[in-house]
């Protein structure tokens, strides 16, 4: 039998207890003086930095906010009724930051970096402060890189580039969460080798969910978990029962850990679920702190809380590895008003917005993008040249649809050439449409975009439109793969392939015609 | 807060003037007697405090007690302060002064929690060895608190050194249980 001797025992209890015969344990205290509404007022903590770190008894952390001159204002991150007046506040000389490494990726956290997923502690070994700096020019270039979302129509006339601000702006119940969450889904492909083969490199997502109920944060969880998509996403979760700071610096935690990625030349793609949410619990904060409440009631610096955070994303230039950070913040609207306080605020901040209506939502356009008004403005440089030289005759199409859609009604009594400009314009509407988790990838969304412009649908009834799209694509996979196999090698539409599609199309026409 | 600020504003007039008029030791003697005075006697206290009574009242009452003890600087002062209407935060200027005047003659004010009364040898000891850490004069304040089980706190300032038993301890609970994440 082994026996387990009792020196041994000794030496490891020895080894862990290592580093505990050390002498006087030096830190820094101050006093309670007043806590409540998830605010403590402190006295001492003279060297105290600012965003820093302190601990409070019953393990609750706090953010320092204010440095006042004879006190600390300090904002808490658990249950404010733990912390009585007169407690000992200890500094921990660090300023808030996040764990960050790639075993994030698959988790969900706290802004902080706790594990909410039960799956187990999370073993980091960088630690990066929450708050950073945006980095400056000489460190950046401009966006280059497409970013595929997997939805036709923003692929095709509201383009992203890997490095962009884009903003999804749109009352409640439009789909804008669904907008996002299509994006992640959609660079699973960015994560196969064959993408590896094209010289696409993959994308890291970051989902922030700020003050959404929990269980909706579950259901995301699950949908990604389903689609594959968590296996390169970290989700970080301040749902609507967190503290209002810890809602607070979700986002800026979201933004530290894609700025992991970025910094080691890897690319990311953050998505903050949703913005207004996060400016009210600053609000509420800021208010609570005393400071002086302006328009809307929102603090004078809420400006600045959207621009710090956008600023971060960024392409790097090739020196520092040529990674990047996309930000796709979400914003929500009242009534479809844009011209309130936070949506023109980051409107002004973002590259560009995609607008979602609930009008068009409620007539089944969905994706509800409005495309009139949904702009991008850096991502054209990104979009591969297949896509752009069909996307032009797209916009344009649409654009002269949305003109004389107002005469639709007159039916009959219109000229040729309007009726025909609405029957057009109606198919490419009924072409965007797309299904939820159901990203579409390039070559697919350049072939259906080439066939609705240049007329073959115009043959086929609206209601076909869609069983046409899908029949098509999937008789150009089985018979004619090459097709997409050029468009994605050579990410160009040559005359060559433009030929192949037409003879293709005119293959297939007369079969679907017969089957109507 | 407020109190806090208006009372700094006293007391650092109070103390550039006197050391201006070279009295810092005498007008520091009679604040400390002073202070002392008022702490023992709520009753004074809580006539400075009451705004029913009137002024002139007030200050012949504090010119009585303290007339023939202390400077008359100070005593104007007291008066002044009286006339200005803040003489319910007069305990807090005084405070402030001691304060303000322990940074001016760089002097620190020490805490030290101890398990069981340190020997004069072991307290000498123990304040050499912080003058030369602060590198300023200290002042030692002993308490003696048994719920720490041994060793000591020393507190200067917000900076806290803590040889205790009872930290090491929960330190120690802190380390096998793996504590917050946070702090790991």
């Amino acid at each position: 039998m082994a026996e387990v001797r009792p020196d041994e025992i000794s030496a490891i209890l020895r080894r862990q207890l290592t580093g505990f015969e050390s002498e006087a344990d030096i830190y820094d205290v101050g006093t309670v003086l007043q806590v409540g509404d998830g605010i403590a007022r402190i006295y001492g903590l003279s060297k105290v930095m600012a965003s820093e770190l302190v601990e409070f008894p019953n393990d609750v952390f706090g953010m320092v906010l204010n440095l006042e001159e004879d006190s600390v204002g300090c904002v808490l991150f658990g249950d404010s009724s733990l912390v009585k007046e007169g407690d000992v506040v200890k500094r921990t000389k660090r300023v808030t930051s996040l764990p960050v490494g790639d075993e994030m990726l698959g988790r969900v956290i706290t802004p902080l970096g706790v594990p909410l997923d039960g799956k187990g502690s999370i073993n980091t070994k960088k630690f990066l402060p929450i708050e950073r700096k945006a980095l400056g020019v000489i460190q950046r270039q401009p966006v280059k890189e497409p970013i595929q979302t997997g939805i036709t129509a923003v692929d095709a006339m509201i383009p992203i580039g890997r490095g962009q601000r884009e903003l999804i702006i749109g009352d409640r119940q439009t789909g804008k969460t669904a907008v996002a969450i299509d994006a992640i889904i959609n660079q699973k492909y960015t994560h196969s080798p064959e993408a590896k083969n094209l010289g696409i490199k993959p994308v890291y997502c970051v989902y922030v969910a700020i003050g959404q109920k929990s269980s909706t944060v579950a259901q995301v969880v699950a949908k990604l978990e389903e689609h594959g998509a968590m296996d390169y996403t970290t989700v970080i979760s301040a749902s609507a029962s967190e503290p209002a700071p810890l809602q607070f610096i979700a986002p800026y935690s979201g933004a530290t850990l894609g700025e992991y990625f970025r910094d080691n030349g890897k690319h990311a793609l953050v998505i903050y679920d949703d913005l207004s949410k996060q400016a009210a619990s600053y609000r509420e904060l800021s208010l609570l702190l005393r400071r002086p409440p302006g328009r809307e009631a929102y603090p004078g610096d809420v400006f600045y809380l959207h621009s710090r955070l956008l600023e971060r994303a960024s392409k790097l230039s090739e020196e520092l590895g040529g990674g990047s950070l996309t930000a796709l913040p979400i914003i929500e609207t009242q009534q479809g008003d844009v011209s309130a306080y936070i949506p023109t605020n980051v409107i002004s901040i973002t590259d560009g917005q995609i607008y979602l209506e609930s009008n068009l939502f409620n007539a089944g356009v969905r994706p509800a993008i409005n495309v009139g008004i949904s702009v991008s403005r850096v991502g054209g440089n990104a979009q591969i040249k297949a896509m752009k030289k069909v996307a032009g005759s797209l916009r344009t199409d649409l654009a002269q649809y949305r003109e004389l859609e107002a005469f639709a009604k007159f039916g009959s009594d219109l000229d040729k050439s309007t009726l025909r400009t609405l029957a057009k314009g109606s198919r490419l509407v009924e072409l965007l449409k797309q299904g939820q988790y159901a990203p579409v990838n390039i070559e697919r969304q350049v072939v259906s975009i080439y066939l609705g412009t240049n007329g073959y649908l115009d043959s086929i009834a609206v209601s076909d439109v869609k069983r046409f799209e899908k029949e098509v694509l999937e008789y150009f996979e089985v018979k004619h793969i090459d097709i997409f196999e050029t468009i994605k090698k050579e990410k160009d539409l040559s005359s060559q392939t433009i030929d192949k599609i037409k003879k293709a199309a005119e293959e297939f026409l007369p079969a679907f015609k017969k089957n109507v | 807060m407020a109190e806090q600020k208006v009372s700094a504003r006293y007391a650092s007039s109070l103390l550039d003037s006197v050391i201006q008029k070279n009295l810092l030791e005498a007008v520091s003697n009679d604040i400390e007697l002073v202070s002392s005075v008022l702490k023992q006697n709520p009753n004074l206290n809580r006539m400075l405090e009451n705004p029913v009574v009137k002024p002139d009242i007030k200050s012949s009452v504090l010119e009585e007690i303290f007339k023939s003890k202390i400077n008359s600087e100070t005593m104007e002062f007291m008066l002044f302060v009286i006339k200005k209407k803040r003489e319910e935060i007069l305990p807090s200027i005084l405070e402030k002064f001691k304060e303000l005047r322990d940074i001016k003659l760089g002097f620190v004010n020490v805490n030290v929690s101890v398990a069981s009364e340190f020997s004069d040898s072991q307290k000498k000891e123990l304040q050499n060895k912080l003058q030369n850490k602060l590198k300023k004069k200290v002042r030692m304040n002993y308490k003696v608190d048994e719920k720490i089980l041994g060793g000591f706190i020393v507190q200067a300032g917000d900076t806290v050194y803590n040889a205790s038993i009872k930290h090491q301890l929960d330190l120690l609970k802190k380390h096998f249980v793996e504590g917050s994440p946070i702090t790991n």
